[in-house]
């Protein structure tokens, strides 16, 4: 795979890389309920300049994300010419029997728009915070569910495992691609079996490689008197300081005001 | 003709991206027919990159990839190259599928379209050549065998297609000096008995001055050395590229050298290391 991976934390120091984990994921939460619950083109702006300040303050480089987007163009599409034909109201022109309505038209472009504030805001999440931070905001925002016996630091642990083989399992599916490749596999075929067969000439030596791999890595793990239990402490401490605040409570507000009062 | 010809390739993996990594910068080199070219460097240098171009899996980002006289940037050839090029990736054993040896060995050879006549002789011949009884392992799982001998499957994966050409990344790597040698003499045995030509990558100097016929030397990606075993030698200090480490009795004649001592620095294979080396000696007794 040639390019970014999708998503790929980037390391950095801005201010939005320095935030708490927590914040990010809390101002990521409060994004997304407010674009599911009130569509109106202001709270999309407000979402989209939101957007658009945390891109500038992480200094990523904005034509990077735009190519992620670029990936999605045909769900944008497809959705845009759903929305606007299945949706009743003012017919602005047709095609035989299918009707285009002005409100459809509107409401395609709103979800596009709210399709893309929610891959945005993850993705912006995942490339300014490491792995590991993720993990552990995740398992502290979540830790009082511990008194209904859910084992959040187990679920907090799969997380991290998980999000740490990505990369190396997408890497590896690719060498493995290339080498049935080279002995003829053909993943474009015409024929559907073929290319399913194929698939599974990689398949079936990834998942080899990753239940050998989590073996090991279970193996490790107890050989360094890991129990799985949450009396452990973190390297590093999460700290909700001064910018955290700010950050939050700005946030807050402004979407109060903005989803509920106007 | 040469089968392999390789001029001014250039190649970027993530351009664009932050990791961006120029991999390969300004690549020339040719294989004859029939030759054993050998390809040493360091950690990273490039050289799985490079014989990546040789079957069509990567497309060149600058210069050109002529394999068999064949360009290689137009995507329907790169498609068709798998039948004459064979590679044998590096740690091949972790890409054996089929629930039998005989059937992951035959999985190149089906791909051919072949009969089913055409594909056991020719499946259980592979077996033969990595040294391994067809009768005795062909029904047996892979996952069963060790390490070492699921490299040799897999290696006889590849051999069963038949190539004209075989390149091979690091073969030895992780083998034990059993092991070692009886992929090398294979490997030599193809090369002087089938007539195949061969690329084979090796961060060991040591195998490749014993088995090539020419060696390309990769540093960050740039050719810094061609030529046969001597002539590489000759043509570049290796005592100081990093990451390529000269056999031993080649730093005892450069050290004795060093030293003021009358050897002759010319050589490559072991042993004229020890006709030079026990020159010396008598000349030291006879005075
Ligand atoms: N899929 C990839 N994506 C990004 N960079 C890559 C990829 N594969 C290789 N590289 C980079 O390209 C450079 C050359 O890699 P390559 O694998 O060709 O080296 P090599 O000489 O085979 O090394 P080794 O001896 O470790 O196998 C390395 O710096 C590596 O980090
Ligand atoms: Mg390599």
């Amino acid at each position: 795979m040639k390019g970014l991976k999708l998503g790929q934390f980037v390391r950095g120091n801005s201010i939005i890389h320095q935030l708490d984990p927590r914040t990010k994921i809390i101002v990521c939460l409060v994004v997304i309920f407010s674009i599911l619950i009130n569509y109106k083109w202001y709270v999309i702006l407000l979402n989209m300049s939101l957007i658009a300040a945390v891109i500038i303050l992480s200094r990523i480089e904005p034509a990077k994300i735009l190519r992620s987007l670029r990936k999605l163009r045909y769900l944008f599409l497809l959705t845009f010419i759903f929305q606007s034909i299945l949706t009743s109201g003012e017919p602005l022109f047709h095609v035989g029997s299918v009707y285009v309505t002005r409100e459809g038209v509107s409401l395609g472009v709103s979800t596009i728009f709210r399709l893309m504030i929610l891959y945005l805001c993850s993705t912006l999440l995942t490339m300014t915070t490491s792995p590991l931070k993720l993990a552990s905001g995740i398992e502290s925002l979540f830790a009082p569910l511990r008194r209904l016996r859910i084992p959040v630091h187990q679920f907090s642990m799969l997380i991290s495992a998980a999000l740490r083989f990505i990369p190396t399992i997408i890497e590896e599916a690719q060498i493995l691609t290339r080498a049935q490749r080279s002995r003829g596999a053909q993943f474009n075929s015409p024929s559907v079996i073929v290319r399913i067969k194929s698939m599974a000439a990689v398949l079936i030596p990834l998942l080899a490689a990753s239940l050998q791999r989590a073996d090991d890595l279970a193996a490790a793990m107890e050989s360094r008197c890991y129990t799985g239990g949450s009396n452990q402490i973190r390297i590093s401490k999460l700290r909700f300081g001064k910018k955290d605040k700010l950050a939050l409570g700005l946030v807050s507000l402004v979407f109060l005001v903005f989803v509920f009062c106007i | 003709m040469p089968v392999i010809e390789v001029k001014d390739l250039s190649y970027t993996y993530c351009p664009g991206a932050p990791y961006e990594k120029k991999a390969l910068d300004g690549v020339t080199l040719s294989v004859k027919r029939g030759e054993f070219m050998g390809i040493v460097g360091a950690n990273g240098s490039g050289k799985s990159t490079l014989i990546q171009h040789f079957n069509g899996l990567l497309c060149p980002d600058g210069g050109k990839v002529i394999i068999c006289g064949q360009d290689t940037s137009v995507k329907q050839r790169r498609d068709e190259l798998w039948k004459k090029v064979g590679l044998v990736f590096q740690y091949p054993e972790q890409q054996l599928f089929e629930a039998t040896v005989f059937e992951d060995v035959s999985y190149g050879p089906r791909n051919l379209g072949l009969g089913p006549r055409e594909i056991r002789i020719r499946t259980e011949d592979a077996l033969k050549k990595v040294g391994l009884e067809p009768e005795s392992i062909a029904d047996l799982p892979p996952i069963c065998l060790s390490g070492g001998l699921r490299r040799r499957v897999a290696i006889a994966g590849v051999l069963a297609m038949q190539p004209e050409v075989l390149v091979l990344d690091e073969p030895t790597a992780g083998l034990d000096p059993l092991g070692r040698d009886m992929i090398l003499n294979l490997i030599k045995k193809l090369q002087q008995e089938d007539r195949t030509t061969i690329v084979m990558v090796s961060h060991s100097l040591r195998e490749l001055l014993t088995l090539a016929d020419r060696i390309a030397v990769l540093e960050n990606g740039k050719l810094v050395a061609t030529g046969s075993p001597k002539e590489v030698l000759h043509q570049k200090d290796f005592l100081a590229l990093p990451g390529i480490i000269m056999p031993d009795y080649l730093q005892l004649i450069h050290a004795l050298a060093g030293r003021g001592k009358k050897v002759n620095t010319g050589i490559s294979a072991m042993a004229e290391a020890e006709l030079e080396i026990d020159r010396l000696l008598k000349e030291i007794c006879g005075k």
